[in-house]
């Protein structure tokens, strides 16, 4: 077996995640932390649907700010896509989506403060990268045939509509309607930060152990994300577009001052707004480099080390929960709501939740990542195994999933896994916000510090890390010869 | 006086060459047979011209170029798109003019497809496909057509029609089919290729189909 | 999307700002630190912005933040003119905001107290010093509340440091932030964290209040008085709602009687309050090094 580079592979990275455990700091800390999840769960079981006033106007401002920030996002993203091929557009991108949104999110407050803008634009920015990143992969594939045979001197534009664009749009609307929903993912936790979507509420109830409150947030949440297919029409789509931007709440006037003095003052390093000189910035900056960056680094890489790993075994434990070729109706269909759950759940609120219940260390946020990203992998995985036909006397039961479908998917599942790489290395910074001491804890510290000169700078530390990730990771794709559609 | 003069032709694949060196011309009038077994090159040579003669032909190539997702009308009037401004191509995607859905339901017509005319181009079967293409190449209005295999999903009645249509509207085609009788019957002039070389090239009437068979 | 949807949407988006920023242009904003459940909050300063708006003629609204840092942000940034902020959250907002001042504190404000706070099951003795309680005290669990405390951070890690002579991370074996004092108070009393340090009015009202388990968290020291939460004011009120606007906020603060307000803070009363008052807080931040 140890013949295969997939496994060698794999073997690797499950090394590595074990050494991880080693150093990582792994244990929950609450007393009673059972008896707390049985306390959340009763309060799923019994939500309570009356209890604040604002939990239909966050809903309806978390369906706006992510209609308005996914529209926008994806206008700039698609005109980006048209021009990728440029090397520094493919940085830009690349940079852009590096940054998480909640990153941008607090960048954006401390000057638009809390303007739906704000908002707007945490979701627009990152998001643009990707969906630049992901249209110029779909117009890739496109046939290029028909283009050929235009006739010579059509305009660029309109060869683009008719031979271009037809070929890949469904396809593009695919993606665009996954994306949507990463947005209503994303448009929620932005209230962790203050926005006023549900993430702002369903920290409120949960830190006072609100439970009901916090189960009828999630439940509604779900019920909304559930229901996408039923009420996001192509036909309706325009009427919400146009909507949206009504219902993002007034906030607070943006002053222009404070932009110009956040760009030209607040995040230049104190030594150099202060005029102290090369020797001072160099203190500062290793200063910053030891204290924070480093073992921010250090935390953010081995936490996703561990949550890769964790990730990979949920996806294969769990695909087999949908399959065709295992169990019954009946079993396959609360498997589906098990890994809808898992994949409907942003890791945030994943984590934030676990941390509440278990006390803070790393294992929150290793089940949070795993559980999110697991029901997403084996969704997808699970999906697969049931285009597969095998032969009418396969053997059953764990001889079936072991020799007939594990090697049949483990392409695609390395695939994905190393696809969302990056993506779990971006969440696992983001967590630190909550208490883990990854690269985002020494943010936010920073940011309540007032310091936003040293936050910048972590911020785009955090960024190259990601950066260097998606080039690994993209490497490690190319040459084990594992191919994803863009829509994982 | 030729009309066209192709001098020293070549094409290679992996190092390896596939066509020529090789030359011919052709004259306004001309509908030329290209024969040969598979393999021979008549694809490749298709091609070449194509690249020679650029906004001077219409091609049909054996893949035809569909644009699947698009209807049918739409993807014939992909062969007018330079005549037309950007504007004008953006409104028609979404919304045709009358007069350009008029144009594309005659050819239609005469194609005997006017029914497919709103069918997306996925949903048409392998000779319907075909006449999709052919329609495009006819409503490019170019005076040469290149067509490799385009009638190579039709019936014997309809390849006949349609070969009978393309020598109508293109004063001067080149065609590429494997169909000896149907060459012979519609073109003027024959060119047999093998090995990436002209092994053949006499006006239909003064060859027969035996001439022919020696090519394969 | 078309050309034509999009225009419509950027037409509409561009209305809806200027709209909203129309709207509250002569409203008077303040915030206030997130010391505590935001259930407490939100109640508390509803009120005040009823009073305040009673008393001053204008519209006044609070908006809640989720950190002390957006509290400060909201100042810096003009959105909000006034706040309720702790020691160390004031220093930074006035050192942000040129004549900005502190306009009045709380009667307890003056002499304000941490109390550090432990599990009853660790067996931990209340002491008289940080240093005495050493070896109780060394490679616990130990949380503080919000970052940017001046109860529930500056002041407790200021004494750590002081005592031990090293950072907190090195005196215990896990440190964290539990955001408030209110949360800090839960999870030490659940034994999540087994030593923490609070606001001490959080403390006294939660126990006066019937709010706290006593036989599984119990004050182990108290640190000496220092100064703490004040209202701040922009330097620049006067010239947007109009000449003595500062003095009549600053003087209805002080004659605020109403009890059932009073309490929610809780606070006796407000007296009135200078910059100069918070000198050793800014000091103290400066030592330890979260000013720069």
């Amino acid at each position: 077996m140890l013949a295969y580079p997939t496994v060698r592979t794999s073997f690797l990275f499950l090394a590595i995640a074990l050494a991880g455990l080693l150093v990582a700091d792994i244990a929950i800390t609450t007393s009673n932390p059972w008896q707390d999840l049985g306390r959340f769960f009763l309060g799923v079981a019994t939500p309570n649907f009356f209890s604040t006033e604002g939990l239909f106007t966050a809903l309806l401002r978390t369906v706006a700010f992510a209609f308005v920030g996914v529209t926008l996002g994806s206008i700039c993203g698609f005109l980006l896509a048209l021009i990728y091929r440029f090397l520094p557009v493919r940085i830009f991108c690349a940079f852009i989506r590096a940054i998480h949104e909640l990153f941008w999110a607090l960048i954006f407050l401390q000057f638009f403060g809390f303007h739906p803008l704000t908002g707007v634009l945490a979701i627009a920015i990152p998001y643009a990268g990707i969906f630049a990143k992901v249209y110029s992969e779909i117009l890739e594939q496109a046939d290029p045939e028909p283009a050929r045979l235009l006739p010579p001197g059509t305009h660029a534009f309109a060869a683009f509509l008719y031979a271009r664009i037809p070929d890949c749009w469904a396809q593009l609307r695919t993606y665009t309607a996954y994306r949507l929903e990463c947005g209503l993912r994303s448009s929620a936790i932005l209230g962790f930060v203050g926005l006023p979507t549900l993430g702002f509420y369903l920290e409120a109830s949960f830190s006072q152990g609100q439970y009901s409150d916090a189960g009828a947030m999630l439940i509604l949440f779900y019920v909304l994300i559930a229901t996408i297919p039923l009420w996001v029409r192509p036909r309706l789509l325009p009427a919400y577009v146009v909507a949206a931007p009504f219902f993002l709440g007034e906030g607070l006037p943006i002053v222009w001052g404070n932009v110009k003095r956040f760009f030209t003052e607040d995040i230049i390093p104190s030594p150099i707004r202060k005029g102290e000189g090369l020797a001072e910035l160099s203190g500062w900056m290793s200063d910053l480099m030891i204290n924070e960056a480093l073992p921010g680094i250090w935390n953010t890489v081995v936490l996703t080390q561990i949550a890769l790993v964790a990730t990979g075994i949920l996806s294969l434990l769990a695909f087999p929960l949908i399959s065709n070729h295992f169990g019954g109706p009946v079993r396959r269909t609360s498997g589906h709501i098990f890994l809808v759950i898992a994949r409907s759940t942003p890791e945030y609120i994943l984590a934030y939740i676990l941390l509440q219940l278990w006390g803070p260390s790393m294992l929150p946020a290793v089940v949070a990542l795993a559980l999110h990203n697991g029901g997403i992998i084996g969704h997808l995985i699970g999906r697969q195994t049931n285009t597969l036909q095998l032969r009418p006397d396969a053997p059953t039961g764990f001889a079936r999933y072991s020799w007939e479908l594990v090697p049949r998917v483990y392409h695609s599942f390395l695939a994905f896994l190393f696809y969302r790489w990056e993506i779990i290395m971006r969440e696992t910074a983001i967590l630190g916000i909550l208490g883990i001491y990854t690269l985002g804890f020494y943010v936010d510290s920073a940011i309540q510090n007032i310091r936003f000169d040293r936050a910048m700078v972590l911020i785009l530390i955090t960024a190259l890390l990601n950066i260097g990730i998606d080039a690994l990771g993209r490497h490690i794709r190319r040459k084990l010869a594992l191919q994803t559609m863009p829509t994982c | 006086m030729a009309e066209f003069d192709f001098q020293g032709l070549t094409a290679s694949f992996n190092g390896e060459r596939v066509i020529g060196p090789l030359s011919f011309q052709v004259h306004r009038g001309d509908h030329i047979g290209l024969v040969g077994k598979s393999g021979a090159g008549k694809s490749t040579l298709i091609r070449l011209l194509y690249d020679r003669l650029e906004a001077k032909a219409a091609l049909v190539p054996q893949a035809l170029g569909l644009v699947n997702a698009l209807p049918v009308f739409h993807n014939v009037f992909m062969g007018q798109l330079d005549r037309h401004s950007a504007w004008y191509n953006a409104v028609t995607l979404v919304r045709p003019f009358r007069k350009d859905r008029e144009a594309v339901r005659l050819l239609l017509e005469e194609l005997a497809i006017p029914e497919k005319q709103w069918a997306p181009a996925a949903s048409l079967s392998g000779g319907q496909r075909q006449r999709v293409a052919i329609a495009r190449a006819v409503y490019r209005q170019a005076p040469v057509l290149l067509a490799d295999e385009p009638i190579s999903a039709l019936d014997g009645p309809m390849a006949q029609q349609v070969m009978a249509m393309l020598t109508k509207h293109f004063s001067t085609s080149i065609v590429a089919m494997h169909d000896v009788d149907l060459a012979l019957a519609h073109c003027t002039r024959i060119i047999g290729i093998q090995n990436g070389q002209i092994a053949l090239d006499a006006p239909a009437s003064e060859i027969a189909a035996a001439d022919i068979a020696t090519l394969y | 999307m078309s050309n034509k949807t999009f225009r419509k949407w950027a037409a509409a988006s561009l209305l809806s700002l200027s709209a909203s920023t129309v709207a509250i242009a002569d409203t008077f904003v303040f915030t206030a630190i997130p010391d505590e459940d935001e259930t407490k909050l939100v109640e508390r300063f509803r009120g005040v912005a009823d009073y305040l708006s009673e008393q001053l003629g204008t519209e006044v609204r609070y908006i809640p933040v989720k950190s002390y840092a957006a509290a400060v942000s909201a100042f810096r940034n003009n959105q909000v003119q006034l706040a309720w902020f702790g020691g160390l959250s004031g220093v930074q907002a006035r050192r942000l905001v040129e004549g900005s001042e502190a306009l009045a504190q709380g009667v307890e404000d003056e002499a304000f107290q941490t109390y550090f706070i432990a599990n009853t099951n660790t067996g931990i003795e209340p002491g008289d010093s940080l240093q005495s309680m050493a070896d109780d005290l060394k490679d616990r669990t130990f949380t503080f509340g919000s970052k940017g405390s001046t109860s529930g951070r500056l002041m407790p890690e200021f004494h750590i440091r002081e005592a031990f002579e090293s950072a907190p991370e090195d005196v215990f074996s896990r440190v964290g932030f539990s955001g408030n004092h209110t949360r800090t108070l839960r999870l030490v009393e659940a034994g999540t964290y087994e030593v923490g340090a609070l606001n001490f009015q959080v403390w006294e009202k939660e126990l006066s209040d019937g709010n706290i388990d006593t036989d599984s968290v119990q004050v182990v020291w108290k640190t000496p008085p220092y100064p703490d939460y004040q209202w701040t004011i922009r330097g620049d009120v006067n010239e947007r709602f109009g000449d003595g606007f500062k003095e009549k906020v600053k003087q209805a603060l002080l004659n605020l009687d109403d009890p059932a307000l009073l309490e929610s803070f809780p606070r006796s009363g407000f007296i009135p309050a200078s910059n100069d008052d918070y000198e050793p807080i800014r000091k103290t931040a400066e030592s330890i090094g979260i000013l720069d």
